[in-house]
Formats: C-alpha cells, sequence, structure tokens
C-alpha cells in the first residue's frame, strides 16, 4: 500500500541499489524478505543473545569492579552477583519488560558455563583450555568503539573534559588507596591511567548498550517461536519499535569499591542509549572497525587501508567471513560462540548446505552478516523515523529527503567489499 | 499575559508536555523571565513515538530533560524572525535546522500554530516530537 502511494508520487530512483532503495521505502529491509532469511537471522539472533548475556555483565563487571587491577588473570571470571544481576529490561521488576523471560542469566548460558566443549570441572581449566565463553570478542568491540571515537554524541567529547578527568582522578585515587606503588606510578604517568578508564568508559557504554540488546533478541526468537513475526519487516519493526522504547536509558560509568559509588560519568550527564551508545557502537562495529590481524595483509603506503579512519570498511557490513574463520580473530570468536547456543532448525538447516557440520562456522557467520543488514536496516528506518518523514507522507518533497536520505546510506554499500549485493542470493553461504 | 508554562497549561492540548516539564523540574526555568522560544509538541505528536519511548525518558530525568531542552531556543523568535534564518541552537546545545521556503517547517515537524505570545518569550506548536541527530 505504502509502496504505490510513494511510486505514484516519486519516479524510480536511479541508484545503483535502487530495488533495495525501493523495498525501504516500501517500509521493508536490505535484506529480501524470505522466509529462509528470516529463519536464518532469527534463529542466529537468538545464538547471539545467549553469549551477549555474558558479555553484558563481564564488560560491567569489568568496568565497575574489576577497574584498573593490574593484573586482571580473574576478569572473566564472573561473580555470582553479576550473574544474578537484573537485566533492567527482563523479568517481574523490569524497567520496561522487553523479554518475556528472567532477568538473571540466560539457563543456557550457566549450563554451557558449567560444561563447555567438554565436561564438568573447575572454572579455572575450562578457562585455560580455552573452553569458555570468548570475551575477548566483546573487548574487541569495545576496542574498536575506543579507538575510533568521535563518532556523534557527547559520550566520547565528555571523556576529554575537566570534569570526566577530576572524576577518574578521584576514582583511580580511591581504588589505589593504601598502594604507594600503583599511586607513584599514577603521579608519573597520570594520562596513562586517564586513558586506561577511558577505556574502562566504554565497557560501561558498550555493556549497558548489550544489556539491552540481548533481551530485545530473545523476544524476537520467542515471538517468532510463536508464530507472532512472520515476515522480515515484522521482524525489523520490532527492533526499530525497540530502538524508540529504549532510546533514553542512560549510559554512565560508575565504579564501586568498599561499597562506595564513585560516579565517573553521572547518570545527570543526560547521555542516552541511542545518542551515546548505539549510533557509536554501529558506526564502529558494523561498518568500520579495523583489519583483522591474521586475516589479510594491507599495504597502507599503497593506499591499501584509508587514510580517514571514516573511511574504514572493516566492519560484519563488508566481512569476507570465509578468510576471517581462523582462530583468534574476534568475528571467529563470535561464531564460535553462537554456535553453542544455535537452535535446532538452524544446525538442521546448516548440514543440509554446502559442507554441512565441517563449515557450520562459514554459513553461521554469513546468516550473522544477513542478520546485522536487518539491524542496519533497522537503525536506518529508526533514524529517518526520528529525523524524517513517514514514509507514507503525502509531501512529496518530504518523500525525497526521504529517498535522499536511504541513498546516502545506501552509497556505504558501493563499495566492492561489501556484502549488500551478496546477501540478496540466497546462494551466497 | 500569562507565561509559556500558564498558556500551555491552559490551552489543554499539551497534557503529556506540561507533565515531562514537570517531571524534568524544568518549570520554574520556563516561568523565568527568559526570553524563550519553545517548540511545542502536542499531546497528538507524542502519540506518534512508539511505545515505551515516553515511559523510559519518564524514568530517566536527566535524558528526558535533555530532550525538552531540544525544544527550547534563547530569546524571542517569532515566525517573522525565523525566516531570516535556516538553523538554531537550541538549550540543548544541538542544532535545530529551520525550512520556511514553503510553509513553516522545524526540522521534520510542521508548525501548526505559530507565534503564541507569552510574557517571557513565545510558543510556536508543532505537529511532531524533535530528536536530535
Amino acid at each position: 500500500m505504502t509502496a504505490t502511494v510513494t511510486k505514484a508520487i516519486l519516479p524510480p530512483s536511479t541508484h545503483e541499489f535502487a530495488p533495495i532503495i525501493h523495498r525501504l521505502e516500501a517500509g521493508g529491509a536490505m535484506l529480501p524478505d524470505t522466509p529462509e532469511n528470516l529463519m536464518q537471522i532469527i534463529g542466529i539472533y537468538k545464538a547471539y543473545a545467549v553469549p551477549m548475556d555474558f558479555y553484558w555483565r563481564d564488560l560491567l563487571y569489568i568496568a565497575e569492579r574489576v577497574f584498573l587491577d593490574p593484573f586482571p588473570f580473574f576478569k572473566y571470571f564472573l561473580p555470582k552477583e553479576y550473574l544474578e544481576l537484573h537485566n533492567h529490561y527482563a523479568g517481574d521488576d523490569a524497567d520496561l519488560r522487553i523479554w518475556r523471560g528472567k532477568a538473571t542469566a540466560h539457563p543456557e548460558l550457566l549450563a554451557f558455563m558449567e560444561k563447555g566443549e567438554t565436561f564438568k570441572m573447575p572454572k579455572l581449566f575450562h578457562h585455560l583450555w580455552h573452553d569458555r565463553v570468548n570475551m575477548e570478542f566483546a573487548e574487541a568491540c569495545m576496542r574498536a568503539m575506543l579507538w575510533h571515537r568521535g563518532m556523534g554524541g557527547k559520550f566520547d567529547p565528555y571523556l576529554d573534559t575537566d570534569e570526566y578527568k577530576a572524576n577518574a582522578d578521584r576514582a583511580i585515587k580511591a581504588y589505589f588507596q593504601g598502594n604507594p606503588v600503583m599511586l607513584g606510578l599514577y603521579k608519573l604517568f597520570p594520562e596513562m591511567f586517564i586513558e586506561q578508564v577511558r577505556q574502562l568508559s566504554y565497557y560501561s557504554n558498550l555493556g549497558l548498550f548489550w544489556e539491552v540488546m540481548a533481551p530485545v533478541f530473545f523476544e524476537m526468537s520467542d515471538r517468532y517461536d510463536a508464530g507472532d513475526i512472520k515476515t522480515v519487516p515484522e521482524a525489523m519493526n520490532f527492533l526499530v519499535n525497540a530502538i524508540f522504547a529504549i532510546a533514553g536509558r542512560p549510559i554512565y560509568h560508575h565504579l564501586h569499591i568498599r561499597g562506595e559509588v564513585y560516579e565517573i560519568i553521572p547518570k545527570s550527564c543526560g547521555f542516552m542509549w541511542l545518542y551515546e551508545a548505539a549510533l557509536p557502537y554501529v558506526e564502529a562495529v558494523f561498518y568500520r572497525t579495523a583489519p583483522f590481524r591474521g586475516t589479510k595483509s594491507y599495504n597502507a603506503q599503497a593506499q591499501q587501508v584509508p587514510e580517514d579512519q571514516k573511511d574504514f570498511h572493516y566492519g560484519i557490513l563488508y566481512a569476507d567471513v570465509f578468510p576471517v574463520g581462523t582462530a583468534g580473530i574476534p568475528p571467529t570468536l563470535l561464531m564460535q560462540d553462537m554456535l553453542h547456543f544455535l537452535p535446532q532448525y538452524l544446525i538442521d538447516y546448516y548440514q543440509q548446505h554446502c559442507r554441512g557440520k565441517d563449515d557450520m562456522l562459514i554459513q553461521l557467520g554469513i546468516s550473522f552478516q544477513r542478520s546485522m543488514y536487518v539491524v542496519t536496516s533497522a537503525v536506518i528506518q529508526a533514524l529517518r523515523t526520528a529525523l524524517l518523514y513517514p514514509l507514507d507522507d503525502p509531501n512529496p518533497r518530504h518523500l525525497k529527503a526521504n529517498r535522499a536520505f536511504f541513498e546516502a546510506q545506501l552509497n556505504r554499500f558501493k563499495r566492492p567489499e561489501a556484502r549488500l549485493r551478496d546477501v540478496q542470493s540466497q546462494n551466497y553461504r | 499575559m500569562a507565561d509559556i508554562v500558564d498558556i500551555a497549561v491552559s490551552a489543554g492540548s499539551f497534557q503529556t508536555l506540561v507533565t515531562a516539564v514537570q517531571l524534568a523540574g524544568l518549570v520554574e526555568t520556563l516561568k523565568s523571565p527568559g526570553p524563550f522560544t519553545v517548540f511545542a509538541p502536542t499531546d497528538d505528536a507524542f502519540e506518534k513515538l512508539p511505545e515505551g519511548t515516553v515511559q523510559t525518558l519518564a524514568q530517566n530525568i536527566p535524558q528526558l530533560a535533555r530532550i525538552l531542552t531540544y525544544h527550547v531556543v534563547p530569546g524571542k523568535l517569532k515566525a517573522s524572525d525565523l525566516a531570516q534564518l535556516n538553523k538554531l541552537t537550541s538549550v540543548e546545545g544541538s542544532e535545530i535546522p529551520i525550512d520556511t521556503s514553503e510553509g513553516f517547517e522545524v526540522k521534520n515537524a510542521t508548525v501548526i500554530a505559530p507565534d503564541i505570545e507569552a510574557d517571557n518569550g513565545v510558543i510556536h506548536v508543532i505537529d511532531t516530537v524533535l530528536l536530535m541527530g
């Protein structure tokens, strides 16, 4: 219906991705609406949400408790307190109940933490055997945000203010109280310590961001299983509504020492989930990141790496999943994490294609890519809703502004590395 | 004449806005001499936001205040003054684009009632809640 109205007023787009522009104008996503795509993206959301339930808890644990521990050997050992920490968007006492499930750690996560891929043994052995959730992936995402910085919002500029430095100083002095060695080092290298605190503030930022996304993905999976989400646009619209519903969630950094709370970034700064976490995250992680060591060699002098950070294009929307599939590379670590929590229907599906079980990591990596094109579509549609006009706006000038916006967004996928063309076909596995 | 808050309260179609301003503790500011230019979204404008948006903001006062102050500009700027400009800087700090080429548009909102004069400024009624970005 919407599509007819739009087409009646505006001539067809002449953009390279015109069919996708028209699909966005009709309320669709960048990913074609097929049952196969829907099954893949929802299955992957569920498989992603379980390790994400660990990531956000541990990111907050590191930001709030481990802090500047010079030997953080046990930073991935989540204490009971953080496993039982209530998610603000799930459970009976939620601020806004997005997921119908429980507020504490997901049962599948707890089961995996106990047994891993091997068998039940003390946590330390699981850790050393690397039979655990790959927290290194979460830290790589955090570092991408820290490294790129300046991607909009007020959070990042705040990290350079005197107010922030004074808050960090107070926290550092309290944390190292009675530790003359560390306090001496702080006196010698104050900037180094402040920079470490900035990194910890990004731990908190990403933790608070993912605390929202885990219940969103769990709820989508439950709705799909119940038959309440039947198309890709329905899935995307669930995400769009969630983005709005949570937009005002505060982004802050609190440090807990000996029962006292030190507000390094207080909630009163007014930082918001949408502007200070979600949008910078999408920019840093979906689009930019950085070339992963060990995947491919780049010659910066031969301009194989863009001069400006804003032109970096190593995120999931551009990734060639196949060479990425090497041990220790952040996206592979995530694929490995998702492998443990795939719904049965996806396992059956992957077994029918390519090399079945043997290349399941690659197949699920490509499903993940499809699913992130839907999340990016949701972000694009949410921004269009927030900043521009309804899709059925009767004013042609407004529709033109919407189109210019969609076209500008899709211009980012014109470069040859972008996978937008590939995800249009089901043969890309 | 009445001040900005009194006018909004008596109009009756700004119940959400008035409640939000009270929650955010901005009543005193908007009753001060100012002057201010306020772009006031109607109740229908708030209704257009997806479910949960207002609820989350109402739970988080500094964040709510930030959205509200994006609707306020220092100075008394009437429609005729705004016709000379193409953007304003809000109290929140972000810019608000203005387009008076066809009608009177503030970012993606349309002004449905301009130039409601108050003691301490002017109100322009808009049909959409303004969001930064």
